[in-house]
């Protein structure tokens, strides 16, 4: 869409309360109608793909871990099937059980964040604050299994860090049950407080067809009857041994994402007290040569926002040849588009975080597509001589 | 009970000037602390809002680009003076009010209603985006508590006979507590008192998630530093003229005190229970809820009077 000067332009971002990271909205309105909406992503880009051609295989992983801050283990977790593929290693089941339960209690992390952040979005201060309290139950847990309350480094090549003692199953059940309890209690908020109803029933409805149509994935798809879950489509880890269900709804507005969270939330609860139970014994790690095999790999993961991509390409040196990450925020900016127009002002905030976004996750290349005449697409000899002038 | 005091004492003093802003600041606080404690958070100490006004105050004030500077500099001390103006006539902390004649009712809501109508104004000066929805959004919630919040303080005029606060006041301190007698009134009431304080969930034309600041945006330094202590003075006046009308009166201090926090505690409760309402629910809700409740009990005190006077 092209900018019109008539238009009355409300700029979202890239420094805006509603916004914890940066991007630039602009709603154009008409009273407090949205006519129009458009976006531009990139602020956060930081090279990483480029930087990881530069790192070993091993140290690769960590920087990819830190691609996200919310959903860290997925992005390791991504990254090392890609490259124990190229590898042909097979590893441990034991170690593969233990990946899916951090994921799995990544993804309930991850999930009640983003309650409390779309909650704080609609104005209500309340369900923030407790959901972030509890929150804080899952990230012990994940640092009392790995040390770390955001990076746990849980992955090594070919395996795991850390093991799980009967001692520790015992608190992850205890933190589990409270867990539940109040994850029951949240659902019956959202579902049940008329103001919240009032900010959420039919806001951004999306169709099945339409949730197709512009590819929308993870939960924002499912809660529009889209059964599409990379868990279940295509399993990795151990996800063929404890399965999971996927969660659909059929309203497909925000409404349905609020409830489609919320149950994955106690599917994820319900899967990890499964791999507690019945975890495969054996070792944590297998052996990863060096240098890995030319080739290459794809791998997908359901991160908590839905399919994680990775493409790993290798020359058969100790550095990869080309990591290639497709994050699943990225999928998802066409729906918050096409659904702001006709809806008011006062709905953008939580349309935006509807789809859960990750802004830091998603920025990694920008393309511009504009005409040949626009000054910002320059020649390759224009761009160097740029570089050597700025820095003369 | 009664206070002699020299009039300039009572304007600049007690219990209009000083004491009116420091009590509107301690109000604040309680208000804050309130919200806090219920939303599991531990909220501010007892000088932050003393501390943020005095921050305020020595900041520097920026005067934004595209505005008349005139309105931007003078609609600050507006909104303070007519929300002070309104503190003379409430009996804040008990005691008579300062100033007192038949129709002072109609003043003091007027002079309180000036202060948002400022808010707009000072949104609207300015050319910046976020104001002017801001600006927009807090005229229009104006129009719509304003009439059913009016309707709500006229049932215990009417009962009292009388439109002078001082003397609804002895009425309700001397009759059944009106929240009894008057409870749709009472309802409507407090409500509209958020709805006038753009407390949430009516604090759309401020809501931080889409508009920034709302009409206040522009505003840093000293004109917001008013702005906020006019909000501050207001807070207490509408928690005095609700507890004197529906909470049987304000005869001293203590009951003051003690019935005025008891009303900050459930407006504290109401603001953290809900989730924002967009400003075409508020609206919706004032006049298709709001107006028609407070028409209702306002037909059935006059049924209840006129038909108490047949038999």
């Amino acid at each position: 869409m092209t900018a019109d000067t008539n238009k009355f332009v409300i700029p979202i971002g890239p420094q805006h309360p509603a916004l914890k990271e940066p991007a630039n909205f602009e709603f154009w309105v008409d009273g407090e109608i949205v006519t129009g909406a458009s976006v531009r992503l990139g602020y956060v880009h930081r090279g990483i793909e480029k930087g990881a051609e530069a790192r070993t295989w091993t140290q690769n992983l960590y920087l990819m871990e830190r691609i996200c801050g919310i959903c860290s283990h997925v992005h390791a977790t991504a990254y090392t099937l890609g490259v124990e593929k190229l590898a042909g290693v097979e590893v441990p089941p034991r170690a593969n059980a233990i990946r899916q339960l951090m994921a799995e209690l990544e993804r309930i992390h991850s999930h009640m964040l983003w309650l409390g952040v779309a909650a704080h979005e609609g104005g209500f201060d309340t369900l923030f604050m407790y959901s972030w309290r509890d929150r804080e139950t899952v990230m012990d847990l994940l640092e009392k299994i790995s040390g770390n309350k955001v990076h746990y480094s849980a992955n090594l090549l070919g395996g795991v860090k850390f093991d799980i003692t009967p001692e520790l199953a015992a608190e992850v059940h205890k933190g589990l049950d409270f867990l539940e309890e109040r994850n029951r209690f949240y659902l019956k908020v959202v579902t049940t407080d008329e103001t919240f109803i009032g900010r959420t029933r039919d806001i951004g409805t999306m169709t099945t067809e339409k949730a197709e149509f512009l590819g929308a994935i993870g939960p924002t798809a499912r809660a529009s009857g889209v059964a599409r879950d990379i868990r279940v489509d295509a399993p990795y880890l151990t996800y063929d041994q404890f399965p999971v269900k996927v969660m659909t709804h059929t309203s497909g507005d925000l409404h349905g994402r609020f409830i489609v969270r919320i149950h994955e939330t106690f599917e994820s609860i319900r899967v990890i007290r499964e791999i507690l139970d019945h975890i495969p014994q054996g070792d944590l790690t297998t052996r990863v040569p060096r240098r890995i095999p030319a080739g290459e790999a794809v791998s997908r993961v359901e991160a908590p926002r839905g399919e994680l991509l990775y493409f790993i390409a290798s020359n058969g040196s100790e550095k990869p040849e080309r990591v290639k990450v497709r994050t699943p925020s990225l999928c998802n900016w066409s729906t918050v588009l096409s659904l702001a127009i006709g809806l008011k002002l006062a709905d953008m905030p939580m349309l935006l975080s509807g789809i859960d976004p990750c802004f830091s996750c998603n920025d990694r290349s920008i393309r511009l597509k504009r005409g040949q005449q626009d000054p910002q697409v320059w020649s390759w000899e224009k761009l160097r001589q740029y570089g050597i002038e700025y820095y003369r | 009970m009664n206070l002699s005091l020299p009039p300039i004492l009572v304007l600049l003093v007690f219990p209009g000037g000083l004491f009116l802003i420091a009590s509107g600041l301690i109000y604040q606080w309680a208000d804050r602390k309130l919200v806090a404690r219920f939303q599991n958070r531990i909220g501010p100490r007892f000088i932050q809002p003393l501390a943020d006004t005095l921050k305020l105050l020595a900041k520097e004030e920026i005067t934004p680009v595209g505005v008349h500077k005139g309105l931007f500099f003078a609609l600050p001390v507006i909104a303070l003076a007519a929300a002070l103006t309104a503190g003379l006539y409430v009996p804040l902390s008990g005691f008579r009010p300062a100033a007192s004649f038949r129709g002072d009712l109609i003043i003091a809501l007027y002079a309180l209603s000036v202060l948002t109508l400022t808010m707009g104004l000072a949104g609207a000066n300015t050319i910046s985006r976020f104001s002017l929805v801001g600006a927009t959004r807090t005229l229009t919630q104006l129009f719509s508590y304003e009439a059913p919040f009016l309707l709500s303080l006229l049932g215990p005029a009417i009962a009292a006979g009388t439109w002078q606060i001082s003397e609804i006041n002895t009425y309700a301190g001397q009759n059944l507590w009106l929240i009894i007698a008057q409870p749709i009134g009472f309802l409507v009431a407090l409500i509209g008192l958020m709805g006038k304080l753009e407390l949430p969930p009516f604090d759309a034309p401020e809501a931080e998630t889409e508009i920034v600041a709302g009409a206040m945006t522009e505003y840093s330094g000293r004109g917001f530093a008013l702005f906020r202590l006019g909000k501050d003075v207001e807070l207490i006046i509408g928690l005095t003229l609700v507890s004197a009308f529906y909470l049987g009166g304000l005869g001293n201090p203590l009951e003051f005190v003690l019935k005025t926090l008891a009303l900050l505690l459930v407006l504290a409760l109401l603001q953290t229970a809900f989730a924002r309402l967009r400003i075409d629910q508020t609206v919706g809700l004032w006049w298709r809820a709001g107006a028609l409740l407070a028409v209702v009990q306002l037909i059935a005190i006059v049924l209840g009077r006129n038909l108490g006077t047949i038999f």
